[in-house]
């Protein structure tokens, strides 16, 4: 198990968005969380990196448990380092959201925040991060152009890329594909299985045919609470991709 | 085609034209009382020689220099402190705090500022007194801390409202990388925020030049040439208001719509600094 709630409770305010949520999230899989919009999916994606703590009025009660750095964790553990947590557990939003800086500054900020100021590591991290979102070849003779020139496509693998720099062991993803075209979607999706090996993702996903494509696992989220599945059509998801 | 107006937009626009009117009626009584002596050469006498008027003299070079000093002193020891209040209002304390701490400084910038100048010239100006160890205690160094604590409130909203409009997407995404609060603020809030800063510097000296009580309470109104910040002085603001006791034949008198004037053309500067600046920086964004 990569990830295992207990009776986790959400309060936004005096309105209580998720109830008693107990999941057992496998590692090196794709789980996809569905819902009606306002259900909290997103939210639940915020208990796992704890990045709801930055917005007012949110709340929260039980626990969840990560396997990291080979240890079962729990990451509500006021001992438990925040930013640590965040660079082991990368996030990709909904709408893509690069950095006012440039291309390659904003591959490399994680880095910069971690402390690695070594350029030639740093400059080899950025191609690096760069070929695995397949990107490096459209932006390598722009790297200092502000990222947010790029085309929505781009800047969404702009954002992967930046999430990854840092070797996440989970990979949070809002509904990464909902502000692209079919193309980039498509492209967004086959690097998320590529990347199954490595990382465990979990994906907010409002398209069913997206869901039944690459996700392993079914997360519904309904009035508050969780039911979970096996994704209904249980073949290999990549051959699935190349039959459509 | 013509666009017909309604009733109330024929009085808003009357409005708003009598107002600009009533500024440039306040520029045009200055500069037509204070015309005799513009008229009569002695303009560069007034801007640049002392005050002695018993020897013909109402120049008014050292207030102008001691409002700059007081001034610039008091935004040296402002501007640190109300940019880390505004860190500490947007990034760093827990949200609860932050709340309260904003509300405290809205109240803050309702305090008149005789208030703040009473309460230091029972706990500041004694403590001076000893320090320099000559005088009354009263001089700039006594004025510039209580000005620094009068215009901090209005330079922290106006960096706090900056740094408020940095785009929550940028400040999640950078926490969501493992981004510390320090980072935060020098990383992503800082490099957005700026010309915020630069305003809300421009702005704050401004008040400082203009406010006129703490420098007549606290740093001691002599009419000579400050030599040191711990030497007695008066400012222009707090000249005007003591002259105007004069009879208004007099010399003293007249020399005061300089002083106005002066003021009036430090203050538009700032303010059209302030306006390029913004004009300028949202431009290049």
């Amino acid at each position: 198990m990569k990830i295992q709630t207990q009776s986790l409770c959400f309060y936004y305010h005096r309105q209580q968005v998720l109830r008693d949520i107990n999941l057992h999230l496998p590692a090196n899989k794709i789980t996809a969380i569905t819902g009606p919009s306002g259900s909290g999916k997103s939210t639940l994606l915020m208990a796992f990196n704890r990045l709801w703590e930055e917005i007012d009025g949110c709340r929260i009660s039980g626990e969840v448990f990560m396997h990291l750095n080979g240890q079962n964790t729990n990451i509500y553990n006021p001992t438990l380092p925040l930013l640590e947590l965040r660079r082991k557990v990368g996030m990709v939003f909904q709408q893509p959201n690069p950095l006012p800086m440039s291309i390659s500054k904003n591959i490399a900020f994680p880095l910069r925040l971690a402390h690695i100021h070594d350029k030639r590591l740093v400059g080899q991290k950025v191609e690096s991060a760069l070929r695995k979102v397949a990107l490096w070849d459209e932006v390598k003779d722009r790297l200092n152009d502000d990222g947010r020139l790029l085309s929505g496509g781009q800047q969404q693998r702009l954002c992967l890329a930046r999430a990854l720099v840092l070797r996440p062991e989970v990979l949070l993803l809002d509904e990464p594909t909902s502000s692209l075209d079919p193309d980039a979607s498509a492209a967004i999706e086959e690097l998320l299985l590529s990347l199954k090996t490595k990382c465990t993702l979990i994906m907010v996903s409002h398209y069913q045919d997206q869901i039944q494509r690459i996700a392993d696992l079914h997360v519904q989220v309904l009035n508050g609470q969780c039911s979970i599945s096996s994704n209904s059509l249980p073949e290999n998801p990549s051959n699935r991709l190349s039959m459509n | 085609m013509l666009r017909s107006y309604s009733p109330s937009e024929y009085l808003f626009f009357t409005a708003a034209v009598f107002s600009g009117l009533l500024t440039a009626a306040v520029f045009g009584f200055l500069f037509f009382f204070g015309l005799p002596l513009l008229q009569s050469g002695q303009l560069a006498d007034v801007l640049f020689s002392s005050w002695a008027p018993g020897k013909g003299l109402y120049g008014i070079y050292p207030m102008l220099l001691s409002s700059l000093t007081l001034a610039t002193l008091s935004m040296l020891i402002s501007f640190p402190i109300s940019l880390g209040c505004s860190f500490i209002i947007t990034a760093l304390a827990p949200l609860r705090l932050r709340r309260v701490l904003l509300a405290l400084i809205r109240v803050m910038t309702g305090i008149p500022t005789v208030v703040y100048s009473f309460a230091a010239l029972f706990f500041l100006v004694p403590l001076m007194r000893n320090l320099i160890g000559h005088g009354s205690g009263m001089s700039i160094l006594t004025a510039a801390p209580v000005l620094a604590l009068v215009i901090a409130p209005t330079m922290i909203l106006f960096f706090v409202n900056s740094f408020n409009k940095v785009s929550p997407r940028f400040t999640l995404a950078a926490e969501a990388l493992g981004c510390s609060k320090i980072q935060k603020i020098l990383y992503i809030i800082l490099p957005q925020a700026w010309p915020g800063v630069i305003n809300g510097i421009l702005l704050g000296f401004g008040r400082a030049m203009g406010d006129t009580m703490v420098s007549l309470m606290l740093a001691g109104n002599s009419t000579a040439m400050p030599e040191a910040v711990t030497d007695s002085a008066r400012t222009l603001t707090a000249h005007i208001a003591l002259v105007l006791a004069f009879d208004f034949d007099s010399m003293e008198f007249k020399s005061i719509f300089v002083c106005g004037l002066s003021l009036y053309l430090l203050t538009a500067l700032l303010m059209l600094l302030f306006r390029l600046s913004t004009a300028y920086f949202s431009q290049a964004r």
